[in-house]
């Protein structure tokens, strides 16, 4: 018998197809059932211009990462170089991306799972707190992104090279005052989500990918693997490899043909990165980075302000790379251009489709060590495996 | 009052902008419970709705089968966003890939209400809320996104030679865009009687190709 469930509190649609007999579960599939939204081909023959716009509707999430890894390709192609205060401004927009994000993750999605609730609204009633402390946070984070981006979600002020406007001087000081406030929050997260038993997994992946760069906020143009390897952007094709599967609107992808690790478990150091529970310890350490370093970067600019906004763009005809630390892990878009600056062409390699592989290899051990685990035990067990991912 | 929030093919965004209403959730929960939201919470019922919400188009035969039964659970279907009132931005695609297909959730059920925007705006969504709780329908002002900057005191980006579409997109999200000086993308869609042809003409007497013009014109309408 084949039960596909369909998984509550993920940002994609996702569902698990369970194989059953006699009660007992035999094999697991993850898969993606939104349909799908073509992004490659809805940029196709764009101008330049748009493609930030157009991609930034791929996750409502993690847009400002969309948005710059199309943004720092289509520099790419055009040898476009920014001051390093414009770089600073996308990294404090970057870290309110991650204050909302993680936020929502670890407080809505996470915590009701662990304390035993079947939502955040639920949890409300015993946890007021957690919950207020969660919202506050979150609203830091969409204040940032709405100061500097323009709206909450989607925001259009990011652009290649660089902003079209900036913020005053005095929208900068109330940033780093908000930021202020809620520093007390985070590391009570951090706190709390050191205290939280996990369960215990130990994870079949061997190999991880991530930027080259000290944490999410920093951007880089080289990726680095767990085993030592490191390589240009416009290698990653060469190394991740993607996949149609038949089961799943979202492909597969593998690197040396094995799944592998993106996300902030491995990218936070000094948290164990085998057991796929501690996903959350490693962003709640990151919810104090992005507090820590949005604060930082916002006292500068409350101090004095960016000499430019946004530097000449031209197009020319080539192909760009990009790659961006999105809250679950590296993002890479790559573009190609004719002279006029039309998209010829497109690749877009979300963290979803990097996760699949090691989330449905890890499903199957869960199968497979668990053989005797009752229908219902395992697919709370299988839920939760899941949403520590955060897909 | 029971509310539902359903998703089809987006980007979660309009959804995402329940959370965002913070103080504005917690008062309206008073009013009403949310029984169907899977994106927030677990054992979701899909019974009788007062309220669905739909966000996204549809694009595939799940999108279609979860739309229908909403439409027969549900006394008031509000298609939420601009990928639900027109396609969305997925529906700009040029090269129509062979089987593909995004639809506005109208073309495919009877839609009662609609709050377009990508996303819509969280104090848009709040106030349709709190007009449908107590049983009426909201409403678009039907006004330009250019009678909005006039209101804030916005510096004109067509007067600028930039590229804006304020001109023919509807009114409703304070047009937070060109206040930040970026021309309207007109994620809104059409504003009452869009004139195409004199806002393509007025954007190449400013130099800028008919071209490009068109492209932006059809990010966010359905080419018909
Ligand atoms: S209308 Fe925009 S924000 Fe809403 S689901 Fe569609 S793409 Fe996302
Ligand atoms: S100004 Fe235009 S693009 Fe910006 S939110 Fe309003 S309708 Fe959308």
């Amino acid at each position: 018998m084949k039960i596909t469930d369909v998984l509550t509190r993920v940002e994609g649609h996702a569902a698990v197809e369970l194989v059953v007999k006699d009660g007992k579960v035999r094999d697991v599939k993850i898969r993606f059932t939104e349909g799908k939204r073509l992004f490659e081909l809805v940029v196709k023959g764009k101008f330049y211009q748009e493609i930030p716009v157009i991609v930034s509707r791929i996750c409502g999430i993690c847009y400002v990462s969309h948005r710059l890894a199309s943004i720092f390709a289509v520099e790419d192609a055009f040898g476009v170089e920014v001051p390093e205060e414009i770089t600073l401004l996308r990294s404090l927009l970057v870290a309110g991306e991650f204050l909302e994000s993680h936020a929502t993750a670890l407080y809505l999605f996470s915590l009701p799972d662990l304390f035993g609730y079947r939502s955040a609204v639920e949890m409300a009633k015993d946890y007021p707190e957690h919950v207020k402390r969660a919202l506050r946070i979150r609203e830091v984070g969409n204040h940032i992104m709405k100061t500097i981006g323009g709206k909450t979600i989607h925001g259009e002020n990011t652009t290649v090279g660089g902003f079209y406007s900036l913020p005053e001087r005095d929208a900068f000081k109330k940033i780093a005052h908000m930021l202020e406030e809620i520093m007390l929050d985070v590391r009570e997260t951090v706190t709390l989500f050191r205290s939280l038993e996990y369960p215990d997994f130990s994870s079949c992946h061997d190999l991880e990918l991530r930027l080259d760069a000290e944490g999410f906020w920093q951007f880089s143009d080289h990726l680095s693997l767990s085993d030592g390897r490191r390589f240009h952007k416009s290698h990653y094709e060469e190394f991740v490899v993607e996949e149609e599967v038949s089961y799943s609107t979202a492909k597969v992808s593998r690197i040396d043909g094995k799944p592998f690790l993106v996300g902030p478990l491995a990218r936070v150091r000094g948290v164990s990165s085998s057991n796929p529970f501690n996903d959350d310890l490693a962003r709640a350490l990151e919810l104090l980075y992005a507090a820590e370093r949005g604060l930082a970067i916002a006292e500068r600019f409350a101090f004095e302000l960016p000499p430019v906004s946004k530097v000449e763009v031209r197009p020319k005809k080539g192909k760009g790379f990009g790659v961006k630390e999105a809250p679950r892990g590296v993002l890479y878009h790559s573009y190609t251009f004719d002279e006029d600056g039309r998209c010829v062409n497109a690749n877009i390699i979300t963290p979803t489709s990097q996760l699949q592989a090691v989330i449905g290899e890890n499903l199957r051990l869960l199968a497979r060590r668990e053989p005797n685990l009752a229908y219902v035990e395992f697919r709370k067990r299988a839920e939760s495996l899941v949403r520590a991912y955060d897909p | 009052m029971h509310i539902g929030i359903v998703g089809l093919t987006g980007c979660s965004g309009c959804q995402c902008q329940f959370l965002n209403i913070y103080g504005g959730l917690s008062k309206l929960l008073e009013r009403a419970k949310i029984d169907y939201f899977p994106l927030l919470q677990d054992d979701n019922v899909f019974e009788e709705f007062d309220v669905i919400f739909v966000e996204g188009s549809v694009t595939c035969g799940e999108d279609k089968e979860k739309l229908k039964l909403a439409r027969e659970k549900a006394r008031v279907l509000v298609a939420l966003g601009s990928c639900a009132c027109y396609g969305g931005i997925q529906a700009s695609i040029e090269e129509t890939a062979c089987g593909h297909f995004c639809l506005p959730v109208s073309e495919v059920v009877e839609v009662d209400c609609k709050l377009p925007g990508c996303p819509v705006g969280v104090e848009r969504l709040l106030e349709s809320m709190a007009f449908l709780v107590n049983g009426v329908k909201p409403f678009e002002y039907p006004m330009t996104v250019c009678h909005e900057c006039r209101i804030n005191e916005n510096d004109c980006i067509i007067l600028k030679g930039g590229i804006c579409q304020g001109p023919i997109t509807l009114s409703g999200c304070g047009a937070p865009c060109p206040q930040m000086g970026v021309g309207c993308v007109g994620c809104r869609g059409d504003s009452d009687f869009p004139n195409y042809e004199a806002f393509v003409s007025l954007c190449e007497s400013k130099g800028i190709p008919k071209e490009r013009v068109e492209k932006l014109l059809f990010l966010f309408r359905r080419r018909r």
